[in-house]
């Protein structure tokens, strides 16, 4: 979803500058006298959104080359800095969004009221100006979805039966294993005591561990969750998979964002890191045994209760 | 302790009636809405603790007004509901902020459980 | 009452979309009064009555927040609506905290902006007809 988010900007943001360069012209034209006061407006939206697009570039050329020198340790500041620039970038892009659009309202309101003149083909140039506002929602559309992207959940710290929780999201994954030929093992402790934890972030973090297992399989195999309780409290949740592992020189990247080795539009790259982000935040651990060729397993570890509230 | 103020939301006129009944008759202060724009009119008028979404929905789809809703009113908790499970849109719906993603036919208990641990999250949160 | 324009403030830094947007409210049938700050906005509320202030806050930041707080304070009886490009829960949870004002994202259509300020004035005129009543 963020990957094909970005590649829509990156698509989407270089030709808004030029259109709305053509746009400025046409808008001169229907006010029929220069207007610095327009260009410098249109100027200044294509050259913010030209920088905001090569930032988010070499935002992810950076990111790539980063991760080759990547300390686990760095792992937790890199995504909470990612998510502060995501949300940097929306809001950036939002602003001149908003006026561009209003422009483009202003312009139409123009070419409407304006007598009919010679050599002035104004349905054609309404029509286009009207385009420029449905583009503008396009934009509003990415930069939302980026900003959601970028939202800190706070957690919410709340009582939760783990294994019912498990249970729930790995019935949602079932329907999409039937009859595909995968098989899943659960493997719970019961009786288990419930954990303070925060509910919905578990939920995502299970849903996207399932579904990489899934994804991870290509024809037969084989899915085990398993539950245990620790000696002191702690809560181990072990998603298992028997499906193509991932080569011991992608492991240490595995979590970092925009990493994936799904094919082209198949993943965003951003699944594990969210994971990551979201274990972190829960007071817990995630990590990764794999084998190439005979599967993976991710364990998720969390404390009976979060350090910080008492 | 006040009564749940619930928004269920479905385009299936007779399962909203019949969920709105049945939460009205278990204590809770349950309202049905037929699309995502009706809700969110609702929502403008009334304030409510929890909203049950049905994820798929002619016009403004569920998660589109997820969307909405967690943008202006943060505290509202979102229960999604799903004919299909879909894992996607699971994945996306519980990104976007979702307290939970439930498929249907929910048993009542069970979702009366839930609503009632969204609740309080939304008064933890509040506090 | 009937017939007079409904006065709105409209407060935003960037200039270009204070100007546009005030004309276009123009269009729309109101009387616009513009201020690129928060502190200007607190002086031509001062000078002159609004019924509605369209206030864009920015980044969490507190300048935005701390005006809102103030105008709630000094001018109870005037709606404000919120208007920003960052969808910061934060933010939003502070905004809520602050008196219940009405919440729009940056961009959005002058629709939509006429639509909230339109709900603004009716709440307005409901509050005060409740508050007319011995």
């Amino acid at each position: 979803m963020l990957k094909s988010t970005i590649e829509l900007a990156r698509y989407g943001i270089p030709w808004l500058g030029p259109a709305m360069a053509f746009l400025g012209g046409l808008a001169l034209l229907a006010e029929g006298k220069g207007q610095w006061p327009a260009i410098a407006v249109i100027f200044g939206s294509v050259l913010s959104a030209g920088g905001i697009y090569s930032l988010l570039r070499s935002l992810r050329k950076g990111e790539k080359e980063r991760a080759l020198l990547d300390v686990r340790m760095l792992q937790s500041h890199k995504l909470a800095s990612l998510g502060e620039l995501t949300a940097g970038i929306a809001h950036e892009i939002n602003n001149p969004l908003a006026i561009i659009g209003r422009e483009a309202e202003w312009l139409e309101h123009l070419l409407s009221t304006m007598p009919p003149a010679e050599g002035v083909p104004r349905k054609e140039l309404l029509e286009s100006v009207r385009e420029v506002g449905v583009q503008v929602n396009r934009c509003r559309e990415i930069t939302q979805n980026l900003l959601s992207f970028a939202r800190k959940m706070e957690p919410i710290f709340q009582k939760v039966d783990v294994n019912r929780l498990v249970e729930d999201m790995v019935k949602l994954v079932e329907t999409e294993t039937q009859g595909k030929g995968i098989e899943i093992v659960r493997d719970y402790q019961q009786p288990m005591e419930p954990i303070m934890t925060d509910p919905p972030g578990l939920r995502q973090v299970m849903l996207n561990l399932l579904n990489n297992a899934r994804q991870a399989i290509e024809g037969r195999g084989q899915i085990t969750i398993r539950t245990r309780a620790l000696e002191d409290g702690r809560v181990q949740i072990a998603v298992e998979d028997t499906g193509c592992g991932i080569p011991r020189e992608h492991l240490p990247r595995i979590f970092d964002p925009f990493f994936t080795t799904k094919a082209h539009g198949k993943g965003t790259g951003l699944g594990l890191s969210i994971c990551h982000g979201i274990v972190d935040r829960l007071g817990g651990r995630i990590w990764v045994r794999s084998e190439p060729g005979l599967g993976s397993t991710f364990v998720v570890e969390l404390p009976a209760t979060p350090k910080r509230a008492s | 302790m006040d009564l749940v103020r619930i928004l269920v939301v479905d385009d299936e006129e007779d399962f909203l009636e019949t969920l709105v009944n049945r939460l009205n008759r278990r204590g809770m202060s349950a309202q049905g809405a037929l699309s995502g724009r009706e809700a969110l009119k609702m929502m403008e008028e009334k304030e409510f603790d929890v909203v049950v979404l049905d994820v798929r929905m002619p016009g403004m789809d569920g998660l589109e007004v997820l969307r909405e809703v967690k943008n202006r009113w943060p505290f509202v908790e979102v229960i999604l509901l799903t004919g299909h499970g879909s894992v996607e849109s699971g994945i996306e719906g519980m990104r976007l902020g979702a307290f939970d993603y439930v498929m249907k036919p929910a048993d009542l208990e069970v979702l009366i459980e839930k609503i009632q641990q969204a609740r309080e999250r939304k008064i933890l949160r509040e506090s | 009452m009937e017939g007079e324009m409904p006065k709105v403030l409209l407060v935003d830094d960037e200039e270009r979309f204070r100007v546009t947007t005030a004309r276009l409210l123009g269009v729309r049938g109101f009387q616009v009064g513009t201020a690129g700050s928060g502190v200007e906005a607190l002086e031509e509320l001062e000078r002159n009555p609004y019924d509605v202030v369209v206030l864009d806050v920015k980044m969490p930041g507190v300048s935005g927040i701390e005006a809102l707080a103030e105008i709630k304070r000094r001018q109870p009886q005037v709606e404000v609506l919120i208007l920003t490009g960052h969808a910061s829960v934060d933010a939003a949870v502070e905004i809520m905290r602050l008196g219940g004002c009405e919440y729009l994202l940056k961009p959005c259509s002058m629709d939509e902006l006429v639509e909230k300020i339109e709900r603004a004035l009716e709440r307005k005129a409901m509050k005060e007809g409740s508050e007319e009543k011995p």
